[in-house]
């Protein structure tokens, strides 16, 4: 417990002693606002509307990041239940992954709207990839006397899906979870760069021609937190449930 | 229960009586013997490498019958034969005299869930297939106590694998295996990735769970590439020649029952030791 603090401790006082640097560098160099605005100049800026337009981006962001997921595992599981389903549509899989979604968000706004869902597709489309790869290699982590066992025994399709199967991916589908709570993110703010009047990237974009660089600086800051809101979120998931791999640590 | 004992009867009487099997070196009394399983003529080819060629094999209900042969020569593929995870090439055959839900088997590697406890891992081969309906929860937990117990680890009931060490985690496979209560079991080098002090206490652990009454067990097949392991344990070992492997010689062991670590001093298992080891520089 007082290890846990004291890891914690060293990154706030880093941040905590930057931040004082910061300030005193723009204080003393009289550094013009819209350049390099001061650390007390940005927290003046922090209002509600600030908060609103964050929760805007993390609803974005948590619905795309859930509904990719879900339907990034299930494409998993039908992929190892048949090799036809996996050599054919895999390969569509990684054509997709390897299109910018920077390039796809401008026909996102054109199909979905301007509205919330092309930013919840920009953001399912960044994090379907991660979810997919390592569900599939996740599912097929079983270890070939496991599967034996399981044989052996007579065990079914369903139980050797349940109860070693399933089991066995949980690393792998928590280790893209993580890699996916920060993506997320970047999906829908990059949605809301093409076209929206609200969230994160919206108020980056419209601060940007205004110069408001205060503005811009906080809504950074948010993006930033909301990102670490979602990780921080799904690491304490995969400590409880992949309780397993933390046992032998101890 | 009753049933699945029955065959196990004679032997069960030779493992619990010393001397009684003296004798089996000069092959006298085959007509005594009830086989368990037999392999017909089994050759296996997995594309174009032989990995099996006309193995024929009767494995006796009560017997410790141990397979002995260098790594990779087919050894473990002839278990999975008899587990039915593999099927012989056209011609062979395979003959279960007894059903085949009384076969059990345990892996070089424990192969535990890292997810579930020593108890829950025991429980694994009841609560699927076939077996998970012949029983409630709560019978299954009572059989998984009492394998558990069995191989000495109730006080490690609730830890996880990672938390035991070699030994114990397959003591926990073993018990595994006899909670499904197994009348023949068959072992897949058992104590192979184990340090030599924990495999021979094993070695001996696993002779008394042979012979104890309790357990519905009473053949054990057991693969293995250590000579001396093979001689300490088996009533006939059976060598098979590299691959394509077939059965070179089965060597019956003059050693009495209970076996003891202490024998591997007798004169009767150094020469059978010697034997052997002449057998397979042969090969």
């Amino acid at each position: 417990m007082t290890t846990k603090f004291k890891d914690m401790l060293y990154p706030v006082a880093f941040a905590v002693g930057l931040i004082l640097i910061w300030e005193a560098v723009v204080r003393l160099f009289d550094i013009p606002l819209y350049l390099l605005p001061a650390p007390t100049d940005i927290a003046r800026v922090i209002d509600g509307e600030l908060l609103r337009n964050m929760g805007v981006t993390l609803y974005e962001a948590v619905l795309g990041f859930l509904l990719a997921n879900v339907l990034g595992f299930l494409t998993a599981i039908l992929f190892v239940h048949s090799r036809p389903a996996e050599k054919g549509i895999f390969p569509l899989a990684i054509a997709l992954k390897t299109t910018p979604v920077v390039a796809l968000a401008p026909l996102l706004v054109i199909w979905l709207g301007t509205g919330y869902w092309s930013k919840v597709a920009a953001s399912m489309i960044i994090c379907f990839f991660p979810i997919l790869v390592n569900s599939v290699k996740g599912l097929k982590a079983v270890e070939h006397e496991a599967w034996e066992l399981f044989s052996a025994y007579k065990g079914t399709k369903a139980e050797i899906f349940w109860k070693l199967r399933l089991p066995t991916s949980l690393p792998y589908v928590l280790s893209a979870l993580k890699i996916s709570s920060s993506l997320a993110i970047v999906g829908a703010i990059v949605g809301e760069f093409v076209g929206s009047n609200k969230g994160l990237g919206y108020l980056v974009l419209l601060s940007s021609y205004h110069l408001d660089t205060p503005v811009m600086f906080s809504a950074i800051a948010a993006a930033a937190v909301a990102g670490l809101i979602l990780f921080g979120i799904i690491a304490s998931v995969e400590k409880r449930v992949i309780f397993w791999q933390k046992v032998d640590e101890a | 229960m009753a049933a699945i004992r029955s065959l196990a009867e004679p032997a069960r009487d030779r493992a619990a009586g010393p001397n009684s099997n003296s004798n089996s070196n000069s092959n006298s009394s085959p007509s005594l013997h009830t086989n368990a399983i037999s392999i017909q003529d089994c050759s296996l080819t997995f594309g174009s490498v032989r990995v099996l060629n006309q193995v024929s094999l009767d494995i006796q209900s009560g017997e410790f019958m141990s397979i002995l042969g260098p790594s990779g020569c087919g050894k473990s593929t002839l278990l999975r034969l008899i587990l039915g995870l593999l099927s012989p090439d056209r011609g062979g055959a395979i003959v279960h005299h007894v059903p085949r839900e009384e076969i059990g088997i345990v892996f070089q590697k424990p192969v535990l869930m890292p997810w579930q406890t020593a108890i829950q891992n025991i429980e694994l081969p009841l609560s699927i297939g076939p077996q998970r309906a012949k029983q409630s929860k709560a019978e299954r937990r009572e059989k998984a106590e009492w394998s558990l117990e069995l191989v000495g680890l109730t006080d490690f009931r609730n830890h996880f694998p990672q938390q035991l060490s070699g030994g114990m985690q397959q003591r926990i496979a073993i018990a595994r295996a006899l909670a499904a209560n197994p009348s023949i079991l068959l072992m897949d080098e058992p104590f192979g990735a184990l340090d030599e002090f924990t495999r021979e206490k094993l070695n001996i652990e696993l002779l008394r769970l042979w012979a104890n009454p309790d357990t519905g067990l009473n053949t054990v097949v057991m693969v293995t590439h250590s000579i001396q392991e093979s001689v300490l344990m088996s009533d006939r070992i059976v060598m098979m020649s590299p691959r394509p492997a077939k059965v070179q010689d089965i060597v019956h062991v003059p050693l009495s029952h209970p076996r003891e670590a202490e024998m591997q001093e007798h004169p009767e298992f150094l020469s059978t030791v010697r034997e052997i080891r002449k057998q397979v520089k042969a090969l």
